[in-house]
């Protein structure tokens, strides 16, 4: 049975969504209201997956992400997120987190994307991806003079705009000749560079900023 | 912006008054030391005397008038009051000063307290008006001295310029204090609206969240409720999360503006970041995009469509795809030549005219894909 957290401040939802899971026979082992209480009770209770809301008055589910997944690498976060939010959707997925799902989606597509999210597939919105091909693009034309920028293969590119544009993983192997697997290996690998990257950039701040002595 | 400006509450132009004020009384003085000097040789001293009292009892009444914010900006008819009275007051000077005096180089019984009145009238009306009342004050000093020499030449010119110059003072202090007000009310505005949004997204869009995934749970009329209430939940996080952003420069972002075109039916992908672009840009891209969309609405109701938004280094990318059923070959371009003002012709129209591209993908079953190309630097208004 996939274990899941609930991480919303706003108690109607949470407690709404929690229902949701359980009845379509998923565990809910915890729900936490902010980041902080998330982080600890995460590290507690070790969920397959962290359902994280990402706006969440004072406290960041951007950095409750980064810590939860660096502190339990089997744990997984998916982004729930009223769309619109979009630096924090993109900071949150550079932080960590294996996918994004907008609050106004249905249970079903919630029950898929929890499930996808535990077997460690990556959940993609058209959204999303516009974020990431953004993403890639900004940094490529802009090199902030650390770690090199990663870049997208030719594929990944034409992959992630297929997304963006609507098409379905599927659709998408259809049309490029691929097999379902590879499309979703090309989808999960944009990811591993951009969140690889955020990584190497912090610990180079860190190490600049004299953090790690502390 | 830390710190933090509200709107003045007094009048900004308050020193001016303060320092017309404290002239008046200064040079007072010096019309009293004068009178003291040149009593001897004067015609008539007493009426000296009398002249000075009036212009001392004049300079008590203009501090009290000038002094009080609702008077002296109620009381318009004053300043010219002003005027005619130390006009008057000077033109005693040939009934006191000897003819001697007159043409010499002897003061007037007023002397350059007369200098209080273009700075009254400019600070009260501004630059022409300080400069009308120097005028009017040195036209009274030729009329005093009976003679148009250089010396009234130049404290005529003197007085003009010493009008013009407080009135624009006067001016600038108040446009600038007027343009912080505005920029303070904007300030307020906006965090007014960040707060509004706060709360609606902490309130009614959790509950209209929920009622669509309930709703659309229990199935039936339920359903069809809760499609409106995500209709209404999607239209109210596009209005709260985004606005089209005007900056100084006369760009906008386009992101923004495609945001708002986002619905139940419509997802809109783009870069996390603005994508400014000279504002009529922006507006026809949104327009062209407006177009594909209802072209959807039109021949593929209920079929889903998305936007993609891509910033290049050199151009915008913009694409428009549909999953309905596609166009036949050969009919946009049928409807064309039949003369039939299509889509295409109008979407194609505005994007030419931006110096950009547009193309059409699109089969039987496979929807239908346009694809905008706008280049971003040397854009075409």
């Amino acid at each position: 049975m996939i274990s899941v957290m609930v991480v919303d401040d706003h108690p109607i939802w949470r407690d709404g969504v929690a229902r949701d899971l359980t009845e379509n026979g998923f565990e809910v082992r915890a729900t936490a209201p902010d980041g902080e209480a998330a982080v600890r009770i995460a590290t507690a209770v070790r969920p397959d997956v962290v359902l994280m809301d990402i706006n969440m008055g004072e406290t960041s589910g951007v950095d409750a992400t980064r810590e939860i997944t660096m502190a339990l690498p089997d744990t997984r976060v998916l982004v729930l997120s009223a769309s619109g939010e979009h630096s924090d959707v993109l900071e949150a997925v550079k932080a960590g987190a294996s996918g994004y799902l907008v609050k106004s989606a249905s249970a079903q597509e919630l029950v898929d994307a929890v499930e996808r999210t535990a077997q460690g597939d990556p959940v993609f919105t058209p959204g999303l991806a516009g974020l990431v091909l953004g993403e890639y693009r900004r940094m490529a034309d802009a090199p902030d003079g650390g770690a090199p920028p990663p870049r997208l293969t030719e594929r990944e590119t034409d992959v992630l705009r297929f997304v963006a544009k609507g098409h379905t993983s599927r659709q998408i192997a259809e049309r490029l000749v691929l097999s379902h697997r590879t499309v979703e290996n090309h989808v999960q690998s944009t990811l591993r560079k951009l969140q690889l990257h955020n990584r190497v950039e912090l610990a180079r701040y860190a190490i600049e900023h004299g953090l790690d002595k502390e | 912006m830390s710190k933090r400006f509200g709107p003045t509450a007094v009048e900004p132009a308050t020193p001016l008054w303060w320092g017309g004020i404290a002239l008046r009384a200064l040079t007072w003085l010096f019309a009293l030391g004068a009178v003291i000097v040149h009593e001897d040789d004067y015609q008539r001293p007493a009426l000296a005397w009398i002249v000075l009292g009036a212009m001392a009892v004049w300079t008590v009444l203009t501090t009290v008038v000038y002094s009080r914010e609702a008077l002296r900006w109620r009381w318009r008819w004053f300043v010219i009051a002003d005027i005619v009275v130390v006009c008057g007051l000077m033109l005693t000077s040939p009934l006191i000063l000897s003819p001697a005096q007159l043409a010499g180089v002897d003061p007037l019984i007023t002397t350059v307290w007369v200098a209080g009145v273009p700075v009254a009238a400019g600070t009260r009306f501004g630059g022409y008006g300080g400069a009308a009342a120097g005028l009017v004050v040195g036209a009274a000093t030729a009329v005093a001295r009976q003679a148009f020499t250089l010396d009234v030449a130049r404290d005529a010119l003197l007085l003009v310029a010493t009008g013009l110059l407080i009135g624009m003072s006067a001016t600038t202090a108040r446009k600038s204090a007027a343009a912080l007000a505005e920029a303070w009310r904007k300030e307020v505005a906006t965090a007014e609206r960040e707060r509004l949004a706060r709360s609606i997204h902490d309130s009614v869009l959790q509950v209209l969240a929920r009622v669509r995934r309930r709703g659309a749970e229990v199935g039936g009329e339920a359903a069809e409720l809760a499609e409106l209430a995500g209709e209404q939940e999607i239209a109210l996080r596009a209005l709260v999360t985004t606005e089209p952003t005007a900056t100084g420069t006369g760009e906008t972002d386009l992101r923004a503006a495609l945001q708002l075109l986002g619905s139940s039916k419509v997802q809109i992908a783009t870069p996390a970041g603005d994508v400014l672009l000279p504002a009529a840009t922006t507006a026809e891209l949104v327009a062209v995009v407006r177009e594909a969309l209802s072209n959807v609405d039109k021949h593929a109701p209920g079929a889903k469509a998305w936007v993609l938004l891509e910033n290049l280094a050199t151009e915008v990318v913009i694409t428009v795809r549909d999953d309905g059923p596609g166009i036949p070959e050969g009919r946009l371009a049928a409807a064309e030549t039949d003369g039939h003002l299509g889509v295409a012709r109008s979407m194609r129209g505005r994007v030419l005219e931006l110096g950009g591209t547009i193309s059409l993908e699109t089969a039987p079953d496979r929807g239908t894909e346009w694809e905008v190309r706008v280049p971003k630097a040397g854009t075409k208004r």
